[in-house]
């Protein structure tokens, strides 16, 4: 960890030596462990220590955008000019009104000690503990835990000053038999509120509970879809969805649609930065403060999430989702919620006469139709069949094809507790879930496990 | 920095490690992309930095940092060793490493025309030109255009005496027209989706793409595609161009085919393989005109270099050999549990990542026929062209991939267009169903910059030799 108080006036003394009109400086910091473990051993072990800082330089309504990953003053001042540089190239455009103003940000702890401290030994005590409990069940484990420290910084040529220091604990689960597989995961920016001993108790249990599966032929079923199967659909949704990006391409489910039904009463779906019962951090990329923002919200389309850019050809202010410079995919949602409902998980798959639980999906892709959200993937790590209201037994993998927004109009109830899941790709985003019973939902094929 | 790099292998041989490398990368990055008339983001960025690996107490550690100052160099390779004792704590068995000559050599990117020398603003002049003339069709609503150019300089030093210099220079770009209408989005790019191609080479591979001579056909097919009809659904022959059939190499052969996912280290995340160790040399995995190799020595493939970042000197095997599964992509490490040597497969995606078994160019050889008249041959059926969408299983069999378009064909010859195609099948019955590929003609080396894998992500540049084949009863359309 560098500081906020040395961060800062390095970005600040800097971008004094600027000759563009108006300059930005990003800064991201960040020591990253990450223990992966296989076949009941650690296979995988890592450190990485890096810092990035970005420049963004705008001259008449031209930007460019430069970074090095060296915080020496020589890389630091080159890579500002290089942005420059870049900028000059261009045709100007419309819709940059320049960078954002100085704005005052919510104080929210982010960042733990214990998580940012803790070592390669301690991650390596936990996934002991893991495989000694699951040679006592007679499985294999795999899976990653890794822990991190990070600060973020924006500095800006109008005065604005941002500085934030985080700290995340993930933890992923695979409990395995030759004919069987369960899955669990954890995240926290406290390691300490990691649950270590009921993710693997859920995964080992799993894993042994959908032994010896069935083939079940496709069609429609009624589905209970678990936190991380909701969350994999929600990372897909985040983007062809609800970024500004989809919605003013009009490739968005949302394109003018705002306020008009899309899902069922039941289902409300926001974004929330200051929220810390998901990865809270209070700015964007730009240093805008991050707003709460109702994508979807009691079945109506509410809006996307903009950045500064987006927001001036959406007639709008920035939500505080912008990415970090140079990113083509616009902004985007990262602290996602779906509010959790009334019913438990219990009675949830009480209310299915014939379906299938669902723990998770693999590899989703939702490029099949944007605008109808029409998305296809797998079911993995759990599978089962549920006949009148009790779980019977496993059944191999099943391929959807179905349109997510359809799917969730037909909501036949929503769990009252939810589950953290982090993205699948990164530490940086997660999506807070519960568990959804959804009707007729569509298996269009099956596979041999 | 090779000194520096020198000193880091002195302190663990000084430490005592089984074994140890350090790899220097640093890697200039520049990417532009416009939508329409405007610039939609160009950024360049330099990274650079050290990672080290270890082996102690028969585990690995890896640990790397970006500040290059001798004391923290050593206080990395302190950190790799630290971890990799702390890897002991759950050890099954010891790392055992294939031998591998301790090569001290150099390697560079062939190119003719440095892309970062090219003004930016020459650069930004094709991209504008591309995207008026696809916004030109007024069915267009939405152009998008893009360039990416990587220079990688790696210095890889083992404690077994290796010393390897590489210079690598990849090029690439394409576009997209998307028709919006009727409460969908239809997209065709050129020359392939998701990007473009991409190859190992200067700017003089951006020159000869023909992006502007295709731009206005481009254009035009997306604007058909809006009104066309719905792929129809049933069991049909289909003809698959050449990149998508590098997307079901890349997804149904070259990952199955990595032995780390065969024994099991990657099934957390990405999963693991149908491939397995009592398959080889026995599985069927297609019909007898399905040869796949993987050979990093092709020049100008995206997956080609002269060592990979274990120090293993890059080469040509066979992994589909007269449709029989026979070989893997493997490292150091797994390499001996199939009794062979490392056929160079180790890549990281930087400096901060550790090496994994990733693919190269894994190539599917060309076949006998000529595209005109593998369509003359075929009574009734559909060309698929150009990928959309891909999912496939965790073991890699039942697949379902869209693509942007689809043509009937109907008594030998091209007819309607349609929109949405889907097909699905499961891997080995699919490519046993494989009865044409097409010749050297339409052969081209595929170039994909974003093949994910690992944890935490790393993404790899690969690629894929390909020409359209063949493949008899396939199920279309099942997204209905």
């Amino acid at each position: 960890m560098i500081g906020e108080s040395k961060v800062l006036t390095i970005l600040r003394e800097i971008i004094q030596k600027s000759a563009a009109e108006q300059t930005e400086a990003v800064f991201i910091g960040k020591d990253f462990g990450l223990t992966r473990y296989a076949n009941s051993f650690i296979h995988q072990n890592v450190a990485v220590h890096n810092t990035t800082v970005f420049f963004r330089s705008a001259v008449d309504g031209k930007t460019g955008v430069s970074s090095t990953n060296s915080l020496n003053r020589e890389s630091l001042l080159k890579a500002m000019k290089n942005s420059l540089e870049i900028a000059k190239f261009q045709p100007s455009n419309p819709d940059f009104k320049g960078f954002p103003q100085p704005a005052k940000y919510k104080k929210i702890d982010t960042y733990f000690e214990p998580t940012a401290r803790y070592t390669p030994v301690q991650r390596a005590e936990v996934i002991k503990k893991i495989c000694k409990e699951a040679d006592k069940a007679k499985v294999t484990v795999a899976g990653a835990f890794s822990t991190s420290s990070s600060e973020v910084a924006v500095v800006n040529s109008n005065g604005l000053a941002a500085y934030q220091p985080v700290t995340a604990a993930s933890i992923n689960l695979i409990a395995m038999t030759d004919t069987s597989s369960g899955f669990a995961s954890g995240l926290s920016r406290h390691v300490v509120k990691l649950p270590f001993g009921s993710i693997t108790e859920t995964a080992i249990r799993k894993c042994l509970e959908s032994q010896n599966p069935v083939e079940l032929e496709p069609g429609k079923y009624d589905v209970i879809l678990e936190p991380a199967a909701i969350a994999e659909v929600m990372n897909w949704m985040t983007y062809i969805g609800f970024s500004a990006k989809a919605y003013l391409e009009n490739t968005s489910f949302m394109s003018k649609k705002i306020g008009k039904k899309a899902m069922a009463p039941d289902i409300t779906i926001y974004d929330d930065g200051s929220d810390q019962a998901g990865l809270a951090v209070p700015f964007d990329f730009e240093g805008v403060p991050k707003r709460k923002v109702f994508l979807v919200k009691k079945g109506l389309v509410g809006g996307p999430v903009y950045d500064s850019l987006y927001a001036v050809s959406g007639k709008t202010k920035s939500t505080g989702h912008a990415l970090v410079p140079g990113s083509s995919e616009g902004p985007m949602a990262g602290n996602l919620f779906i509010a959790a409902g009334k019913k438990s998980r219990e009675s949830l798959i009480a209310g299915v006469k014939d379906g299938v639980l669902v723990t998770r999906f693999h590899y989703i892709n939702g490029l099949l139709n944007t605008t109808k959200t029409l998305m296809t993937g797998m079911t993995r790590d759990g599978t089962f069949r549920i006949k009148n209201g009790k779980v019977v037994g496993p059944v191999k993998n099943l391929r959807f094809t179905e349109s997510i927004a359809k799917a969730f109009s037909r909501v036949g109830g929503v769990s009252r507790e939810t589950n953290l899941v982090p993205n699948w790709w990164d530490d940086l985003g997660c999506c807070s879930s519960p568990t959804i019973h959804i009707k007729k939902f569509n298996f269009s094929g099956k596979t041999d496990f | 920095m090779q000194e520096k790099l020198k000193n880091i292998i002195y302190h663990l041989k000084a430490k005592k490690v089984a074994y140890g490398d350090a790899r220097y990368v640093c890697t200039t990055r520049q990417s532009i992309g416009v939508k329409d008339q405007i610039v939609e983001a160009i950024s360049q960025n330099d990274d650079m930095g050290v990672g080290i690996r270890v082996v102690v107490d028969g585990c690995w550690g890896f640990a790397s940092t970006s500040i290059l100052a001798e004391d923290e160099l050593i206080k990395a390779a302190n950190l790799a060793i630290k971890i990799a004792k702390a890897s002991a704590l759950t050890k099954r068995e010891e790392v055992n490493l294939a031998g591998v000559e301790p090569y001290v050599d150099k390697y560079a990117t062939g190119y003719r025309e440095d892309p970062f020398s090219v003004p930016i603003d020459e650069k930004l002049k094709l991209l504008f030109e591309i995207t008026k003339i696809l916004r030109a069709n007024k069915a267009v609503q939405l152009a998008h255009a893009n360039l990416d150019f990587f220079r990688t300089k790696k210095i890889f030093v083992s404690t077994e005496g290796a010393l390897i210099e590489q210079d690598i220079m990849e090029s690439g770009g394409g576009y997209e027209a998307t028709a919006v209408g009727g409460g969908e989005a239809q997209k065709r790019s050129y020359p392939a989706s998701h990007r473009g191609d991409y190859a190992c080479a200067g700017y003089e591979f951006v020159r000869q793409m023909g992006l502007i001579e295709n731009a206005e056909r481009v254009a035009e097919e997306a604007s058909i595609l809006i009104k066309a009809k719905d792929c129809p659904v049933g069991e049909t022959t289909v003809i698959i161009t050449g990149s998508q059939m590098a997307l079901q190499v890349h997804e149904s052969c070259g990952h199955p085919a990595e032995l780390d996912r065969v024994l099991g280290t990657e099934i957390s995340l990405a999963g693991g393989s149908f491939m397995t160790l009592d398959q080889l040399g026995k599985l069927k995995y297609g019909s007898e005109i399905v040869n796949i190799v993987a050979d990093s020595t092709i020049p100008g493939g995206l997956g080609t270099f002269g060592y990979d970042d274990e120090g293993v000197k890059a080469c040509r095997s066979d992994i589909i050999c007269d449709g029989q599964h026979v070989g893997y992509l493997s490292s150091r490490e797994t390499a001996p549990v199939i009794k062979t040597p490392s056929n160079g497969c180790m890549r990281a995606d930087g400096w901060n990542s550790i090496p994994l078994i990733r693919m190269t160019n894994i190539n599917l050889e060309p076949g006998q026929w000529d595209f005109n008249e593998l369509i003359a041959d075929t009574k009734k059926g559909l060309l698929l062209d150009m990928n959309k969408t891909w999912s496939i299983d965790d073991k890699r069999l039942n697949f379902q991939f869209g693509t942007e378009a689809a043509w009937a064909i109907k008594d030998g010859k091209l007819g309607e267009m349609y929109k949405n195609p889907v097909y699905t099948g499961m891997t080995p019955k699919f490519w046993n169903s494989c009865n044409a590929i097409c010749d050297r003609k339409l052969w081209h080396i595929w170039g994909i910059p974003s093949c994910g894998k690992g944890e935490p992500m790393q993404t790899a540049h690969v690629a894929h030799g390909t020409s359209p084949a063949r493949f008899n009863n396939i199920n279309v359309g099942v997204s209905k």
